[in-house]
């Protein structure tokens, strides 16, 4: 059993293998017969080639030993361009500090206005991009901050919530403690100096006056007789009225959940 | 590039014919003198001039594609003694023909853009009438019109080459070197350059390709004429465009053809690498069904013993 799994394994290892052999052998595969004429070639050379004792400005030609080059992989996009971008910049460097021995100008002057290779519109057009881009950054940005915030913003709420009701008892707390000083310090009963409504946030809280107009100081009718007489008999009167929708009611959408987003992109 | 390529020794230049073959004799004003030449004071003294009178004749063949077509009119925006010409019938003779044409138009060189299928980019250099010339084939093509290349740079401003190391060190480079040269260096004093230099074109061999990229060089600003240290450093490049990469296919030793000077051994077609990828894909039903057969035998050969405790349950 043993030797035959083991059999099984080798073979199957060969196969993928050849497999595999099968893709990638014609990409790297170096022709045998192709035509490699140095002879010509350095005849053509001699045939065509500039001599080599011309001044540099007519060739205007460096080369850069750049041993980086040979290193990179050639998939690999940035590590590429920026091979290429050091060579230029070397040479770059290179031509100028001849231009300066050679005491020729080579700056522009600010003041030297020509055609370009590249039109103004199409200039603008890559200032736009440039500008979106930087736009859409941010907004991103803008709209990452907002998540966050808004993860933390149930937690803030409840927080806030907690604290109120503390404080609230606390206060009540305070008062009641205040008024049991007081009568233990001999004050009669029922004369308070002055009459705080705690229940329902001090003084200045106004009584609800039910069934009352505004200039009348009757303080209204107690609305809590009529409430048990409509509960007990009914209020009468036809119920297909209010069953129909209004306008009011039709323009309502607060039980509606469809339209709203559910928080920000 | 759309398929991984993997990356190859560039040692392929046979090496014995490296050492048979003398190098190139020198090249002076005063003709091809045998290495270890020098010159006279007198010779020195009485120099010839050397005029450069290069121009191009930039020309693409019949139903060649816009992004293509697009790419030529950047070249020739930034050869400014280049010429341009009507398009030219694919299947015209070529030798013939081009050359009649190079000379109609007075010019010294050729570069043509030939587009296969609507989706393969030929481009040939040459030097006209009397060679060599050098066919390539153009992949990794982006154009001047794209909006991430930033740079902008004069019109007709002579371009600063700047040439990778390997040019020098494989017979076939130098001469291509030799050639990018001649085509892609505006003459000095050309009519219609420009006497300032803000950009450089960059050659760089990598992977056996040719990889062209073309920068405006940024100063800081204020730098006017003295360039100091500080200057230098803060020099920074800007991409213009054009981009594409050349895969060198032949060199010939005539004007659009004649004798072969040099194939590259790592070329393939892009013809016969879409009919591989074709291949490739047609195999994989056949793949999938020998695989499930393996699986099948593998799990018959390999059969689990039952598990003597599998019954145990049962029994009660």
């Amino acid at each position: 059993m043993a030797q035959e799994y083991s059999d099984d394994e080798i073979e199957f290892s060969e196969s993928e293998e050849s497999e595999e052999d099968e893709e990638e052998k014609p990409v790297e595969e170096a022709r045998k017969d192709a035509v490699y004429n140095i002879v010509g070639i350095h005849e053509k050379l001699e045939d065509i080639g500039w001599p080599d004792d011309i001044d540099w400005i007519q060739s205007l030609s460096v080369t850069v030993e750049d041993d980086e080059l040979k290193a990179v992989d050639v998939n690999d996009d940035l590590a590429r361009e920026m091979a290429f971008y050091t060579q230029a910049l070397e040479g770059a460097r290179d031509a100028y500090q001849k231009f300066e021995a050679l005491g020729i100008p080579f700056l522009r002057p600010s003041d030297y206005y020509a055609e370009m290779v590249k039109s103004d519109t199409h200039m603008l057009k890559v200032k736009d991009k440039l500008l979106t881009q930087k736009k859409m950054m941010e907004e991103a940005d803008e709209r990452r901050k907002q998540r966050e915030a808004k993860k933390f913003s149930k937690e803030v709420q409840a927080e806030k919530l907690k604290e109120r009701a503390k404080q609230k008892k606390h206060d009540i707390e305070s008062v009641k403690k205040w008024r049991k000083a007081r009568s233990d310090s001999g004050y009669t009963e029922g004369e308070d100096e002055f009459p705080v409504n705690v229940e329902n946030g001090g003084p200045s809280a106004k009584k609800r006056r039910v069934l009352a107009s505004p200039g009348d100081r009757s303080g209204g009718k107690d609305r809590r007789n009529r409430e048990k007489r409509d509960a007990k008999y009914g209020h009468g009167g036809r119920k297909g009225l209010k069953k129909k929708n209004t306008a009011e009611s039709a323009a309502d959408d607060s039980s509606f959940r469809g339209m709203k987003r559910k928080g920000g992109f | 590039m759309a398929k991984k390529r993997k990356v190859v020794d560039a040692a392929a230049a046979p090496v014995a014919a490296l050492e048979e073959a003398e190098p190139p004799r020198k090249r002076t004003l005063l003709g091809r003198k045998e290495n270890g030449y020098h010159q006279t004071d007198d010779e020195v003294a009485n120099k010839p001039v050397f005029r450069n009178k290069e121009k191009v004749l930039v020309l693409c063949s019949r139903r060649i594609t816009f992004r293509y077509r697009h790419l030529m009119m950047d070249v020739m925006a930034l050869l400014p003694h280049s010429k341009k010409d009507v398009k030219v019938q694919a299947k015209d003779n070529k030798s013939s023909t081009l050359n009649e044409l190079t000379d109609l138009k007075g010019c010294s060189s050729c570069l043509l853009f030939e587009c296969r299928k609507k989706k393969d980019l030929y481009m040939w250099l040459s030097k006209s009438p009397n060679g060599p010339s050098a066919k390539f084939l153009l992949k990794a093509v982006h154009t001047m019109e794209e909006l991430k290349l930033t740079g902008n740079h004069l019109k007709g401003a002579r371009a600063i080459l700047s040439f990778s190391g390997e040019f020098d060190q494989h017979p076939h480079l130098q001469l291509l070197k030799e050639l990018l040269t001649q085509v892609f260096c505006t003459p000095k004093d050309h009519r219609k350059s420009k006497p300032f230099f803000d950009h450089i074109f960059t050659f760089s061999v990598l992977d056996n390709h040719i990889w062209f990229r073309n920068y405006q060089v940024s100063l800081p600003a204020g730098v006017t004429d003295k360039l100091e240290k500080q200057a230098m450093e803060k020099t920074t490049l800007i991409e213009v465009g054009p981009r594409f990469c050349m895969n060198p296919i032949k060199i010939f030793s005539g004007s659009f053809g004649g004798q072969t000077l040099y194939e590259n051994p790592f070329y393939v077609s892009p013809n016969t690498e879409r009919s591989r990828d074709k291949r490739k894909k047609a195999g994989k039903y056949a793949k999938k069904v020998k695989a499930k057969q393996r699986r099948k035998a593998h799990l018959d050969i390999n059969q689990t013993e039952p598990s003597e405790l599998a019954n145990v349950w049962d029994e009660e």
